[in-house]
């Protein structure tokens, strides 16, 4: 089990709550609200992979200036994104999610690592990675040649 | 080893600063790094246990660090300790982590605190000091808790 829970912020979470359930085939597993019905705490799982939804938030004494925001309220720029591994069905995973509203941005496609991968961007902005293993197992040599980086095993 | 499901990604303008106080601060063990010759890092794997964070950057286009936008982000990252936390609280601070709350009990069973790593990623630690059923944290919070939409 993962000790990492990442949270993602929206300015509408229950609508996110629904559309990553529709749209990934993520599960809600936890869903706190207050008297208003508002959620002020989500929690979802994926195959044995969990992360956290809520809203927008900012508090003064807590956060200072900072501030938890979507996207969508920042022009669309992001300090996160979110990477799933999928063990097969990835094709099929990216054609829900369009179908489900999702704005591909990066189709499925193999990548020089030993991966197929595709990008999402969610209804609010929050960019998704999706990736399954193919067939070739480079090693390090053979990447570091087919792509020009320089891949270290430590800092 | 299995591949964990989910893992965070974060963007720094420094990342091979962040890599180094991940190490320092929080016990993370960096595995991989890929740099683009030019300063950049454009993968690496940060390691907690069976899974890691990813740290990239400096970013470009709709990519930032909250330092870059008046600290406001739009993610951030619980990680879920076993034991330790008051003292994993002390090494961040040493470290040079901005604590938020210190670490204290909630009213849903885990003992919690949270920082500002140097770049103004947000970072929650939690540890189970008191394992409750949702009924039992619904009932301590007062808030509805429920296990499906």
């Amino acid at each position: 089990m993962s000790p990492f829970t990442p949270s993602v912020f929206y300015r509408d979470p229950m609508a996110a709550l629904k559309w990553l359930e529709q749209a990934f085939g993520f599960e809600t597993s936890m869903l706190v609200t207050d008297a208003s019905g508002a959620v002020g705490h989500a929690e979802m799982s994926f195959a044995g992979g969990k992360i956290g939804v809520g809203g927008e938030w900012a508090s003064p004494e807590i956060l200072g200036p900072a501030a938890m925001k979507s996207p969508a309220s920042m022009g669309g720029v992001g300090t996160q994104f979110i990477r799933v591994a999928l063990p097969v069905g990835i094709d099929e995973h990216c054609a829900r999610a369009r179908a489900a509203g999702a704005r591909i941005t990066q189709p499925p496609s193999d990548q020089f690592y030993g991966a197929r991968v595709y990008r999402a961007l969610d209804l609010e902005g929050h960019v998704w990675s999706f990736d399954q293993p193919t067939a070739a197992s480079p090693s390090v040599e053979e990447m570091e040649k087919a792509s020009g980086l320089t891949i270290r095993s430590s800092l | 080893m299995e591949r964990p499901v989910i893992s965070p990604l974060l963007f720094y303008r420094d990342p091979k600063a962040a890599l180094a106080f991940l190490q320092n601060a929080f016990g993370f063990e960096t595995r991989l790094v890929v740099e683009d010759g030019q300063g950049g890092v454009i993968h690496s794997e940060s390691f907690f246990g069976p899974a890691f964070v990813m740290v990239c950057g400096p970013p470009s286009g709709k990519w930032a660090a909250p330092g870059d936008l008046g600290g406001r982000r739009t993610g951030s990252v619980h990680v879920q300790l076993a034991e330790g936390i008051d003292g994993h609280c002390e090494q961040a601070r040493a470290a040079g982590a901005v604590i938020e709350r210190e670490p204290a009990d909630q009213p849903y069973g885990d003992r919690v605190y949270t920082c500002l790593d140097p770049e103004g990623h947000s970072w929650s630690f939690g540890q189970t000091v008191k394992a409750m059923s949702p009924a039992e944290m619904a009932e301590a919070t007062g808030r509805e808790i429920r296990e499906t939409l």
